[in-house]
C-alpha cells in the first residue's frame, strides 16, 4: 500500500499548520494512501493523534516500499535531521520561514531556529523529490532554495469552521462601545515583531489624531514573543492609548467572529506573510482590508484589498479614513474581498491539494518521479 | 472581480489627502517623530537605531537582571503556581541574577571607556560628527537654496514618490516643492519646530538615509551637509541616495563650489566641498541615466536621475 506520512517539527492540532496536516492527512486517507502524522512534540493532540519519530523508525524498518514523507516545514528543527537519515523519498510542503533578522533583537533563541530552518531548507533541497507551496511568494522562496520542481497548492484550511455564531456576550460589549461613536480597527494574529502590532498602533493613533479621536483598536491573537507583547503594552500605555486598545490575546472561534462582525476595517501592516489567513478570514466576512503589500500579502488580497506601499502612519490613516467614508469604495471591498475570499475554501484548496498527490505518485508509477 | 477598483487613483488620492493634512497643520508638530521616541524608549536596544549614546544608555539600563518573574495569569490556580515557584526559585535566580549583571555592567563600562577614547580620536581627527562639524554648520554661510528652487522643483516634478530634502533648513525649498505639489519632507538636524504645514523630521541626513527603506523615495535634495562633510561620509551618502531611490527617481545635490570656500567653517569642517565633477563619479558609479550639472556663480547643482 502506498503511504504518505507527515513529519512536523511540533504539532498544534489549532495552529495553521496542524490544521493543515490534519486536512492532508483525512484527504490522503480518502484517497485510498496510508497517512500517519509524526512530531518532534506536540502541544494539545488528542492520544493516537501524533506519533514519535521513533515510533516511525520501528514501524519503517518493517515497510519502507512505497513511502513518501511530507515535512511541513516552516522553522528549524531537529526532524531536519530525522529526515536526511530516511532513505523514502521525500516532499517539503514550505509554509515559509520569517526572515531571522525580524527576530533578532526581541527573541534572539527564535532568530537562531529560523536561521536554521533557512539552512535546513537548502540542504533538503537535492533530496527532495517536490516542493509544495502555499503560495507563489512562497514558491519562489523555493527555487531560491535549489528546488528543481514546485509547485502551489493553498494552505488547507476550513473558513467555515470559524462561521460559528458570533459569543453573545462579546456581541454585547463591542456594540455597547461602537454606541459610543468612534470606528473598530482590527488585526488578528500571533503579537510577534513579524506582524508589526507596533506599526498598527502608529497608524491608529494618527488616524484618532487626525480623524476620529474616539476609534478604537483590536488586537487578536497569542503571544507569538513574549518581549514584543511587554513592549507593546509599554508603548500602549507611553501614548496614552491603553484604553483604546484592546489586546485580546488567543480568543475561541465564537469571540473571533463577534469581532470580526463588529470590525470596520481590518489593518495589516505585517513585514512578513507567508499567506496571512486572517485576512481572508476579514475578506469572508465582508470587513474592507488595507494593508501594507510586503511578501505573500498582494498575492493572497490579489487586489481586494487597498494595498499601501508605506507604513507611514499618515498614509494608513487616511487610507483608512478613505475607506470608512466612501461608502461606494466600502461595498466595492467588501464584494471583492469575498470573492477572493471563496478562493480559499478547503474544497478547493483540497482538490488542489489531491491533484498534486495525484500526478506525483502517477509519475512515480511510471518511473518519472 | 477587483476591476471596479481604480487602485493607482485611490492611492493618489489618498497621498493627496495626506499632503493637505500635513499642509493644515491637523496634526501636532513631531507627531510622527514623537510615536518613533516613544517606542524606541520601550523597545530592546537593537531594535530602534544605531546611536551610539542611545543604545550604550539602553543596554546599561538592562545590565541589571529582574528575577521577580510575572505571575499573572488568567487561572487562578495557574498564578498561584507560578508564585509558589517563584517563592522556591528566588534566591537561586539572585545568586545567578548577580553574577549576570556584574558582568554585564563590567562590560558596558568597558565600551564606555572605548567610547571616550574613540572620542578622543575623533577630537584628534574630526570625523563626521562631534562638536567640530557643530561649530562648522553654525558657521558655515547658508547656501541661497532659493537660487535653486525652480531648478529643482523642475528635477522632482515627476518624481515616482516622496521627496527629501536633507539638510533643509528652514524648509523654505521643502515648501516650494510642496507648493509645486511635490510631496517633499524635510530632514534637519537642529530641534527646531517646523514651519505650520511643513513636515520636518528632527535627524542627521546620513542617519535618516539609512533607515529609509530602499527605493521608496521619489527624489534624494542635498545640501548644508555635503559642504561639510568627510569623503568617505558623503560616499556613502552618494550610495545611499541611490539605493533608496525608487526607479526613475532623481537625486539632486546643492553644493557650494571648492574656490568659494573659505573662513572659520572651512577651518573647522572635517570635510571640504567637492568639485561637481566628483559628485558625478560619485552618484554614478551604480548606474544612472543621467547626471547634468548646473553651475552658478558661488554653487552648483548636480541632477542624476535613475533609469524608470
Amino acid at each position: 500500500m502506498v503511504a504518505v506520512h507527515q513529519f512536523i517539527p511540533t504539532f498544534a492540532p489549532r495552529d495553521a499548520i496542524g490544521t493543515h496536516a490534519l486536512h492532508a492527512q483525512r484527504i490522503l486517507r480518502d484517497m485510498g494512501i496510508d497517512s500517519d502524522i509524526y512530531a518532534g512534540g506536540s502541544r494539545g493532540a488528542r492520544p493516537g493523534q501524533v506519533h514519535s519519530l521513533r515510533s516511525f523508525a520501528r514501524r519503517a524498518a518493517r515497510s519502507a516500499e512505497g513511502t513518501w514523507l511530507l515535512y511541513q516545514l516552516s522553522t528549524g528543527s531537529a526532524v531536519f535531521d530525522f529526515l536526511m537519515e530516511r532513505p523514502e523519498p521525500k516532499l517539503v510542503n514550505y509554509h515559509n520561514i520569517t526572515d531571522p533578522s525580524l527576530y533578532r533583537a526581541w527573541e534572539p533563541g527564535v532568530a537562531v531556529e529560523l536561521g536554521e530552518g533557512r539552512r535546513q531548507l537548502r540542504e533538503l533541497a537535492p533530496r527532495v523529490e517536490l516542493g509544495i507551496a502555499v503560495s507563489e511568494f512562497n514558491r519562489a522562496d523555493l527555487e531560491e532554495a535549489g528546488y528543481a520542481r514546485t509547485t502551489v497548492a493553498p494552505v488547507l484550511v476550513d473558513l467555515e469552521e470559524g462561521r460559528v455564531s458570533p459569543d453573545p456576550a462579546t456581541s454585547r460589549a463591542l456594540a455597547k462601545a461602537k454606541s459610543g461613536g468612534g470606528a473598530d480597527w482590527l488585526f488578528v494574529g500571533r503579537l510577534a515583531p513579524h506582524k508589526c502590532q507596533h506599526d498598527v498602533v502608529r497608524a491608529f493613533a494618527a488616524y484618532r489624531a487626525a480623524y476620529d479621536p474616539r476609534a478604537r483598536l483590536h488586537l487578536v491573537g497569542g503571544t507569538g514573543s513574549h518581549a514584543y507583547r511587554v513592549t507593546l503594552e509599554r508603548y500602549l500605555a507611553g501614548l496614552g492609548l491603553a484604553g483604546a486598545v484592546t489586546i485580546a490575546g488567543s480568543v475561541r472561534q465564537s469571540v473571533l467572529a463577534a469581532v470580526y462582525r463588529n470590525a470596520d476595517v481590518f489593518v495589516c501592516l505585517s513585514e512578513h506573510e507567508g499567506f496571512c489567513v486572517p485576512i481572508v478570514e476579514a475578506m469572508r466576512e465582508r470587513v474592507p482590508v488595507v494593508a501594507f503589500a510586503a511578501t505573500a500579502v498582494p498575492e493572497t488580497v490579489a487586489g481586494a484589498a487597498v494595498l499601501l506601499p508605506t507604513k507611514d502612519p499618515m498614509t494608513v490613516a487616511a487610507a483608512v479614513s478613505r475607506v470608512l467614508g466612501d461608502e461606494v469604495l466600502r461595498k466595492q471591498l467588501a464584494d471583492a474581498g469575498e470573492e477572493r475570499a471563496s478562493h480559499f475554501t478547503l474544497e478547493r484548496a483540497g482538490r488542489r491539494f489531491r491533484t498534486v498527490m495525484e500526478d506525483l505518485l502517477q509519475g512515480a508509477e511510471a518511473g518519472c518521479a | 472581480m477587483s476591476d471596479t477598483i481604480d487602485h493607482p487613483r485611490l492611492l493618489a488620492e489618498i497621498d493627496e489627502e495626506v499632503r493637505r493634512r500635513r499642509e493644515s497643520g491637523d496634526l501636532p508638530a513631531g507627531f510622527e517623530r514623537e510615536l518613533d521616541l516613544v517606542f524606541a524608549r520601550f523597545a530592546p536596544v537593537h531594535a530602534v537605531g544605531d546611536d551610539f549614546a542611545q543604545v550604550l544608555e539602553r543596554t546599561e539600563q538592562s545590565t541589571h537582571v529582574d528575577v521577580l518573574a510575572p505571575t499573572a495569569s488568567r487561572t487562578p490556580a495557574v498564578g498561584l503556581a507560578k508564585r509558589v515557584i517563584r517563592k522556591a526559585v528566588i534566591w537561586e535566580m539572585r545568586y545567578v541574577a548577580q553574577q549576570v549583571s556584574t558582568f554585564a555592567f563590567g562590560v558596558t563600562r568597558a565600551v564606555r571607556l572605548l567610547g571616550d577614547r574613540v572620542d578622543g580620536l575623533e577630537q584628534a581627527a574630526p570625523g563626521a560628527g562631534g562638536k567640530f562639524l557643530a561649530m562648522a554648520r553654525a558657521a558655515a554661510p547658508a547656501l541661497d537654496t532659493s537660487r535653486w528652487a525652480t531648478a529643482v522643483v523642475d528635477a522632482v516634478q515627476d518624481a515616482p514618490g516622496r521627496v527629501v530634502h536633507a539638510e533643509c533648513g528652514d524648509g523654505a525649498l521643502v515648501a516650494r516643492m510642496n507648493q509645486a505639489g511635490v510631496d517633499a519632507y524635510g530632514v534637519g538636524p537642529v530641534d527646531q519646530v517646523p514651519p505650520p504645514g511643513l513636515e520636518v523630521r528632527v535627524d542627521e541626513a546620513l542617519v535618516h538615509l539609512r533607515a529609509v527603506p530602499d527605493a521608496s523615495l521619489g527624489g534624494v535634495v542635498l545640501s548644508g551637509c555635503v559642504d561639510l562633510l568627510p569623503l568617505g561620509t558623503l560616499s556613502e551618502m552618494a550610495a545611499l541616495a541611490r539605493a533608496k531611490l525608487a526607479p526613475g527617481g532623481v537625486a539632486v545635490v546643492l553644493a557650494t563650489k571648492p574656490e568659494c570656500w573659505a573662513g572659520v567653517a572651512a577651518d573647522l569642517a572635517p570635510g571640504r566641498p567637492l568639485h561637481p565633477k566628483t559628485w558625478c563619479q560619485l552618484l554614478g558609479a551604480g548606474g544612472v541615466s543621467s547626471v547634468e550639472v548646473v553651475e552658478g556663480p558661488t554653487d552648483y547643482a548636480v541632477v542624476a536621475r535613475l533609469p524608470g
